[in-house]
């Protein structure tokens, strides 16, 4: 249970970091936290020539407000969230997906950039951040781009990032006062990867809402036009009108043959609605 | 290999690894501080549980490269901690462990879960525990025994603090390492000449976990004795045990210190640095040295101040020594020893002292020989302690 033999480097600033990781063509890996590369480092299932360890760069441990959003750099904890050591836009969401992360013990070390970087479907922040409408700075050394959270995850493991790139920061848009907030996630023992999340966020008084069924294996399904969901309008009665059969059928669609599975993904998605409307 | 410099239970630590030799592994394998123990190896099981930076971490998927600068403390570093002893009695008194694996772990999870918690709800304790394995209790026993300490404490209203007093954002453990490559490192230097922080061979700062103080009397002037204080290789000569090797500069002077203890010698091989005030005539002595056979470490500070007598005849010597052991040697330090070991000590250097600035050549003392005329009252002593080490209740009490 010991990596492979790696080189190991501490860039002076996010740029320094960027020209390791286009020179290493691709052997390199980042290191943040390490709470998701470090198991997988010691299982051997990643043998990378070089790790590149940004944990130290203050540039990426910022938290600010800037506008209608929150822009938190990608070396902020989960603990950073849970504890409200960063400003919260969404009145308590990114606070109480936080806390249920895992154990503590990895939530003070775990980053927001390492846990989307790496792309399990499984984890919280995937589906979490997608509800809220989250979008991503992504950077290499010849500049940055902007991606919305469910364009960033294209597969179990796999994201959007190309070679030499890395997350900068994640941008949350700040939660309408009218807005309501339900999670929910089945895990088979407390703090493990989830078997399925429910992640909603609906606006009765705008009649919209985002829906995310999450931890499917594979990219999470995000729902933005998720009207159908609840009998074709979302209002103050959607919890009433939440549809089952709606989701069972998304959930079809997106290739989840099992029935059973499909149950327990509804049930999981029809408990954080009724978080919402509690 | 790289070398890695980071503090242990309050003591600097100064050691060379592998980049992908786990903090766990570092510390077991060249602290040999085993009370950190390991499960699974990818952060389930929660045996390997450390703090770092004060705030629980997993020491198994933590490399110990990563922990550049950080302040790292294993159960053997909890010995006097208060919420610890409250929850060992409490564990002891539950029956919260059988075979002990995961109760170093288990006693650093819960001690977060005392500070953090607001009160003793049996469910948030489960869940704050779940990352830590105990396959013997049922978690019974550990849950009791958890309850029962938050529950004292808030009736001693001790509030509870649910970040735990963090302010930083980013990993635990992070932030306080330079980078490795030689190139910016060079850029550093050159706009900032106070960037000699972690540069290798740095002697840190640290809190002593034992502070003893000591006073003796010299027949001469303060100003004379200030001066002589500013000889570090004349000072050397008088401080039993002690020998250079290498001319000594007062940024950094590199020796040996050789102590016997009964049957246990130990050899410091270190380094110190010599700082000094003239205008109040104090003065400072900062030191960390390692004894390679028994994997001993030990950091010490010897703080001094000059006081005339007399009317300026004579010079009080107040000496102010900490000090923090660990490693083998560490289980058997016990202060009551050590703080005659210091008297003694003290006293030759003392007489040394005097000599030589009398015009005599101090004794030289190649070794703490005090120990061969040690008195009836020590070897007493010393019968008891290694008396206890044997039946097995020296280590940890």
């Amino acid at each position: 249970m010991k990596p492979a033999p790696f080189s190991y480097e501490r860039p002076r600033d996010l740029s320094a970091a960027l020209s390791m990781l286009a020179a290493s063509s691709g052997s390199a890996k980042i290191i943040a936290g390490g709470q998701s590369l470090g198991p997988m480092l010691n299982l051997r299932l990643v043998q990378p020539e070089l790790i590149v360890d940004i944990s130290g760069l203050s540039e990426l441990k910022r938290a600010e407000v800037s506008g209608n959003e929150l822009v938190l750099g990608a070396l902020v904890t989960h603990a950073d969230i849970e504890d409200g050591r960063t400003a919260d836009v969404t009145r308590g969401a990114m606070r109480a997906v936080a806390a249920n992360i895992a154990y503590r013990a990895v939530r003070n070390r775990g980053t927001i950039g390492g846990s989307l970087s790496h792309a399990d479907p499984a984890a919280d922040w995937v589906s979490a951040f997608a509800a809220l409408g989250a979008r991503l700075t992504l950077r290499n050394l010849a500049g940055a781009r902007m991606m919305a959270i469910e364009a960033f995850v294209v597969g179990a493991l796999e994201s959007a990032l190309h070679a030499g790139e890395i997350v900068e920061s994640v941008h949350v848009p700040a939660r309408t006062v009218s807005s309501h907030w339900g999670y929910a996630k089945s895990c088979r023992k407390t703090g493990e990867f989830a078997h399925a999340i429910g992640a909603v966020l609906v606006d009765p008084a705008a009649a919209s809402a985002r829906i995310v069924i999450g931890a499917i294996d594979t990219t999470p399904i995000v729902v933005t036009e998720a009207a159908e969901l609840f009998g074709g309008r979302i209002a103050a009665d959607y919890k009433q009108r939440f549809d089952t059969r709606v989701a069972d059928a998304l959930l079809a669609k997106a290739g989840i043959d099992d029935a059973a599975q499909r149950h327990i993904h509804v049930s999981v998605l029809k408990r954080a609605v009724l978080e919402a409307a509690a | 290999m790289t070398t890695i410099a980071l503090h242990v239970n309050r003591r600097a630590v100064e050691l060379s690894a592998e980049p992908r030799t786990s903090l766990a592994d570092f510390v077991r394998d060249r602290l040999d501080l085993t009370g950190t123990h390991l499960g699974c190896e990818h952060g389930v099981c929660g045996a390997c549980t450390v703090l770092l930076d004060g705030v629980p971490a997993r020491s198994c998927i933590t490399y110990a490269v990563a922990c550049e600068g950080a302040d790292v403390t294993t159960i053997e570093g909890l010995d006097e901690d208060e919420v610890t002893t409250e929850l060992r009695a409490a564990f002891t008194r539950e029956h919260a462990l059988q075979c002990g694996y995961c109760t170093p772990g288990m006693l650093v999870a819960a001690r977060d879960l005392v500070l953090r918690l607001p009160d003793a709800d049996e469910r948030r304790i489960r869940v704050g525990l779940s990352g830590n394995l105990c396959r013997c209790t049922g978690y019974v026993g550990i849950v009791r025994a958890v309850q029962s300490v938050i529950e004292a404490r808030r009736a001693r209203n001790i509030a509870p603090q649910a970040d735990a007093g963090r302010t930083h954002l980013g990993p635990a453990g992070s932030g306080r390492a330079t980078s490795t490559r030689d190139e910016p490192r060079r850029a550093t230097q050159a706009s900032a000449p106070a960037s000699e922080s972690a540069a290798p061979g740095r002697i840190p700062d640290f809190t002593p976990a034992t502070v003893l103080d000591q006073r003796f009397t010299l027949p001469h002037p303060p100003a004379k004795v200030f001066a002589m204080f500013d000889d570090i290789a004349a000072i050397a000569a008088c401080l039993p045990g002690v020998s250079l090797t290498a001319p000594p500069k007062p940024e950094r002077v590199v020796g040996l210190i050789r102590v016997r203890l009964g049957p246990i010698a130990a050899a410091f091989e270190g380094a110190a640095r010599v700082e000094r005030d003239p205008a109040t005539l104090s003065g400072r002595i900062v030191g960390i040295g390692t004894d390679q056979r028994s994997h001993s470490a030990t950091q010490g500070e010897i703080r001094y101040r000059l006081v005339p007598l007399e009317g300026g005849a004579a010079t009080a010597v107040e000496l102010s020594i900490g000090y923090t052991l660990t490693g083998m040697l560490a289980q058997f330090g016990r202060p009551g020893l050590v703080r005659d070991l210091a008297r003694r000590l003290i006293a030759e250097f003392a007489g040394n002292l005097d000599r030589h600035m009398s015009g005599a050549s101090p004794e030289q003392a190649a070794e703490l020989s005090f120990w061969s005329i040690a008195s009836d009252v020590l070897r007493a002593r010393l019968a008891r302690m290694f008396g206890r080490v044997f039946t097995g209740k020296g280590g940890a009490e």
